[in-house]
């Protein structure tokens, strides 16, 4: 408890007098015995001694020398250690201060656990609201977020999208288990750009680039994110090499084992969603990339047929992701019926074509 | 007439000349501070500097107009001086009192009246041991002779032969105060006889005599006889400064005695008793020199003022990128921080043949703290220069050679010793770069011992690295591993700044992983050498690892400590303290030193107003007791934080 230090009567006839001097500071520790302050009545000028001991507390009002006091007037305290001033005022530290300032405290709320009460960080964090804690994304999915917002930024990507049969296809993979749709799809569309360059090419300072090669990216999803290893020349290659190099590629993602030459110098990228049942969606342009294709569900379905039969076929729904900076709908257009007529017709030549 | 009796006349001449414009101006208002002129007097600054060629260095006191007219400084930057403009010798950095043009070999004057034949004596040093065959002139007044500096100055002049001039013009008054009572001998020449040099006394009025003494003395020292010392009796006949009172301590009577000896008029009847010149050649002497003053002060008048812009450059030159730091080689045996600093000026020494050591003891001995052991035998005994006991003296002679070309190294064993010389380091050292606008340079190395232990008592003993953090223009340098001491000992040695290099006496023999190859550790940054959370504990030297032990322990108890060495008192890296502070919230200084105005209190100022927001505790220090350190091993011990106060320290500041 704060122990008042008061003016006291010096003799029975005195109704005012003068507070002359402390003779302690405020905030140094005072033993009892101790010469206190000086009072000056009409007739006498008397050194007063502290009865209890403590650190002396003068509050900003207090009586100033010199100025006039009447016997019982409160002139300060003597605080325990560590014990908080009697007038109310909180001592906050500046980084506590500012700490409520960010997490918006209200900091007459709170009791601090410092020396005499003085509020410290500790408590205003205490009473902050909880917020969940936000791990920083990893390396992996922060350059993803980075490359898609470079690609809506910088292209003009308008999606198109087809119903195509996939009979010939989900018979080839019948045949052989280990050959992909996305395989057969990689083969499929580099014949198609052959007929169809523009989509290989790029957009670069108002001028539209060649392809260096039919290099065709594959999305692969791993636990750390999306990446797209490269099939190189896939226009070279049969449906069973390019089934192999897929497997390893995808291994080798999974793996986090991929080489810088793995995955540069793509032209056109295929991204298959069908495994997860979806059908057509709107694929992102791999930047600097000019045409994305994606893959739905291959699914059976019933078809009509010209003479009024209904007939049930594999279908599959293309979706054609363009930059219509590079080309316009209708050669798109054109790709999709290209793509759609290979698929018919070069398969029948076989995996090992 | 010869060109060398045109010369004594012609200068002698400009000096008066000049002078007169000077009072002149002064009374104008053109001079904004003091003015202390040298009529009267010309013949000897002229007499002199005849025979000096402008890699001669000169050094002179506040009375030094004449002696930057005569080493062949033109008019018009000695008024621009006075006229605090740009184009002045010192580029307005020191009017009247602080006269700097290193190009013509005027290598300073300065307004404490003795240093300057230390500083000659450096010069002297330099062209020894570069054998360049310069002399070094100190030109000081009758009121230096009874200074320490005189005594220790011409001693080591004397005992290492250097070659030097010391020419003191005896005007017979220091200020106001008369030499025939300030002397117990004043006869200032026979004291030459104490210090083993010649001593020679001339009429300072007449330019003839001077100039034939000061052509002997200066042959004698380009050839290796070593130095003398010249006392030309004469006259000042304008008061001590432009506009103070002349007649409390002298008559007028008195001074139209010595104007009826002015050099120059007597030097005129002479050439003209001699046939040597006529009435027209000196008349058109006269005209020519009058035509030339008045045109420079009119050129000064209109010249430029500096830009304030620039009143704090050149306090240190400019800064030097280092390399990499090396990395420690963990398959080399540790080795002691005293080997680790011998190790860095071994190395260097081999690599710069201007690089010589000053100190007691420190040659064949090889140290105190054995900081030289070895090198007196690889280096010789001009390079490795045991000294009598004269810190104040060889402080100012390493000044001087600082100036004039070599690289001194004081070792001084204890800082209580060099503080004799403080005058020295702050008045002169500090600020020989600044007062030259950055025509100087200081490369002078000053390492020694501090720090309380092994009841060395009170005069072994000091920390006042705080003292001379005070003062610009010096580095002071506190490193606390033999890793530290090394890199930056090899720093303060390729450093164009004063450096002192101050090594916690109880460090000297602790030992580290030190690199074999030579490393440099730029000044000014800190290194975080624990990192934690709770708390930021900042500590020099002995300190630091009293407050790792302390750290050490407390991690035990679940409070985190992080400390910083700045390893550099002067410059202070205060970033990174406060990038500590900005995460911990907690600060607290331990220092050996003194508490009142310490560097504890600075890094406290730092932190208070530029980590405010970051504070969550009071600042605490911890310091040494206010009182000198005493003998006995438990009054010793009283006096520094031990660990379980730094502990405590602490533990306090996480419950503030």
């Amino acid at each position: 408890m704060p122990i008042a230090i008061t003016v006291p009567r010096l003799g029975w006839s005195m109704e005012e007098g003068t507070f002359s001097a402390w003779l302690k500071q405020h905030g140094e520790s005072v033993e009892p015995g101790e010469m206190l302050f000086a009072i000056e009545s009409d007739k006498v000028t008397m050194d007063v001694e502290a009865l209890d001991g403590g650190v002396l507390y003068v509050p900003a009002d207090a009586p100033q020398p010199g100025e006039r006091v009447v016997p019982g007037q409160l002139l300060g305290y003597l605080l325990a250690a560590g014990e908080a001033a009697p007038d109310g005022r909180v001592a906050v530290t500046p980084r506590a201060r500012r700490v409520a300032r960010e997490l918006d405290v209200d900091l007459k709320s709170l009791q601090g656990t410092g020396k005499g009460g003085r509020i410290r960080e500790r408590d205003v964090r205490g009473a902050a609201p909880k917020k969940p804690q936000q791990p920083v994304a990893q390396p992996l999915r922060r350059t993803i977020a980075a490359r898609m917002m470079r690609s809506t930024q910088n292209t003009a990507p308008v999606t198109l999208m087809r119903r195509v049969d996939a009979t010939s296809m989900a018979a080839m993979r019948e045949q052989d288990k280990q050959i992909s749709y996305t395989a057969i799809m990689v083969k499929l569309a580099a014949q198609a750009l052959e007929q169809h360059p523009l989509l290989a090419s790029r957009w670069e300072d108002d001028s539209i680039v060649a392809p260096s090669g039919t290099h065709i990216g594959i999305a692969v999803d791993t636990e750390h994110g999306l990446i797209v290893p490269v099939i190189r020349d896939a226009d070279q290659l049969s449906i069973t090499q390019i089934a192999a190099r897929l497997r390893q590629l995808v291994q080798a993602a999974h793996a986090r084992q991929l080489k810088p030459e793995d995955v540069d110098g793509g032209v056109f990228t295929i991204t298959n969603l069908g495994a997860y049942g979806v059908e057509a969606f709107t694929p992102i342009l791999n930047y600097p990339e000019t045409a994305v294709l994606g893959m739905g569900a291959v699914q059976w379905e019933p078809v009509a047929l010209g003479n009024g039969h209904l007939v049930t076929r594999q279908q599959i729904t293309l979706s054609l992701t363009f930059d219509h900076r590079v080309l316009d709908g209708a050669p798109a257009a054109r790709f999709l019926q290209t793509l759609a007529e290979v698929m018919t017709t070069a398969l029948r030549s076989g995996p090992h074509a | 007439m010869t060109p060398h009796s045109r010369f004594l006349y012609r200068t002698m001449q400009l000096i008066r000349v000049t002078e007169e414009q000077l009072a002149r101006c002064h009374a104008r208002g053109l001079i904004h501070g003091a003015c202390h002129t040298y009529v009267g007097e010309e013949a000897i600054a002229t007499g002199v500097c005849a025979h000096l060629t402008k890699e001669d260095a000169v050094f002179s006191t506040h009375r030094g107009h004449g002696h930057a007219l005569a080493k062949g400084m033109p008019p018009f930057e000695l008024i621009a001086e006075l006229f605090g403009r740009k184009a002045g010798c010192s580029r307005g950095r020191g009017g009247s009192m602080h006269l700097f043009s290193p190009e013509i070999g005027m290598m300073g004057t300065s307004g404490i009246v003795a240093p300057c034949i230390l500083q000659a004596a450096g010069a002297g040093y330099s062209a020894m041991l570069r054998k360049t065959k310069q002399v070094g002139v100190a030109f000081f007044g009758d009121g230096a002779v009874n200074n320490g500096a005189f005594h220790e100055g011409l001693n080591m002049a004397s005992i290492w032969k250097l070659p030097t001039l010391f020419v003191c013009e005896n005007n017979q008054f220091a200020t106001e105060v008369p030499f025939q009572y300030a002397a117990g001998n004043p006869d200032v020449a026979s004291r030459a006889a104490s210090y083993g040099m010649p001593g020679i006394q001339v009429d300072g009025n007449d330019v003839a005599a001077v100039s034939q003494a000061a052509e002997e003395a200066i042959v004698r020292a380009r050839s290796g006889g070593g130095p003398t010392l010249i006392e030309c009796k004469t006259y000042r006949t304008r008061p001590h400064a432009e506009g103070m009172g002349d007649y409390t301590y002298r008559t007028r009577e008195d001074v139209a005695a010595w104007r009826e000896r002015c050099p120059i008029k007597r030097y005129r009847a002479a050439l003209l008793a001699a046939g040597e010149a006529t009435e027209a050649e000196l008349n058109a002497i006269d005209a020519e020199i009058q035509a030339e003053v008045a045109r420079a002060t009119a050129e000064a008048e209109k010249a430029a003022w500096p830009d304030a812009a620039d009143a704090t450059a050149h306090v240190y030159a400019p800064a030097r990128s280092v390399g990499p730091a090396a990395v420690p080689d963990e398959s080399r045996p540790p080795i002691s921080y005293a080997a680790a600093t011998l190790e860095a000026l071994d190395r260097e020494m081999a690599d710069n043949p201007n690089i010589f050591v000053f100190g007691e003891g420190i040659g064949v001995r090889g140290g105190n703290f054995a900081t030289t052991a070895g090198l007196f035998s690889k280096y010789g005994p001009e390079r490795l220069r045991d000294t009598p006991i004269s810190e104040r003296g060889f402080v100012g002679i390493a000044c001087g050679a600082a100036m004039t070309g070599t690289r001194p190294i004081v070792d001084f064993m204890f800082i209580d010793f060099i503080n004799d010389s403080f005058g020295e380091i702050i008045n002169q050292i500090a600020k020989m770069q600044y007062m030259s606008s950055g025509r100087l340079k200081m490369p002078l190395l000053m390492r020694g011992c501090v720090g309380i232990g092994h009841s060395a008592a009170t005069h072994h003993s000091g920390s006042y690295h705080s003292i001379y953090s005070h003062i610009p223009g010096l580095r002071v340098v506190m490193p606390s591993t033999p890793y530290d001491a090394k890199g930056l000992f090899l720093h303060a040695l390729r450093s164009d700044d004063p450096v002192l290099f101050l090594e916690h006496r109880e460090l000297m023999s602790t030992k580290g992983i030190v690199p074999a190859e030579p490393y440099e550790i730029e000044f000014g940054k800190a290194r975080v050498t624990r990192t934690g959370k709770d708390v930021t504990v900042v500590a020099l030297a002995l300190m630091l690892h009293r407050v790792q032990t302390a750290a050490e322990q407390l991690e035990g108890e679940g409070i985190s400590v992080e400390i910083v060495d700045p390893r550099t008192v002067s410059p202070l890296d205060t970033g990174t303290i406060l990038r500590s502070l900005q995460k911990t919230g907690r600060l607290l200084i331990v220092d050996e030193a003194f508490g009142p105005c310490g560097i504890a209190a600075e890094i406290a100022a730092h932190a208070a107003d530029a980590g405010f927001n970051d504070l969550d505790a009071p600042i605490k220090r911890l310091n040494g007791a206010f009182a000198p350190t005493p003998y006995s091993p438990t009054l010793e011990a009283a006096v520094t934080p031990p660990v379980e106060a730094i502990t405590a320290a602490i533990r306090d500041l996480v419950n503030e």
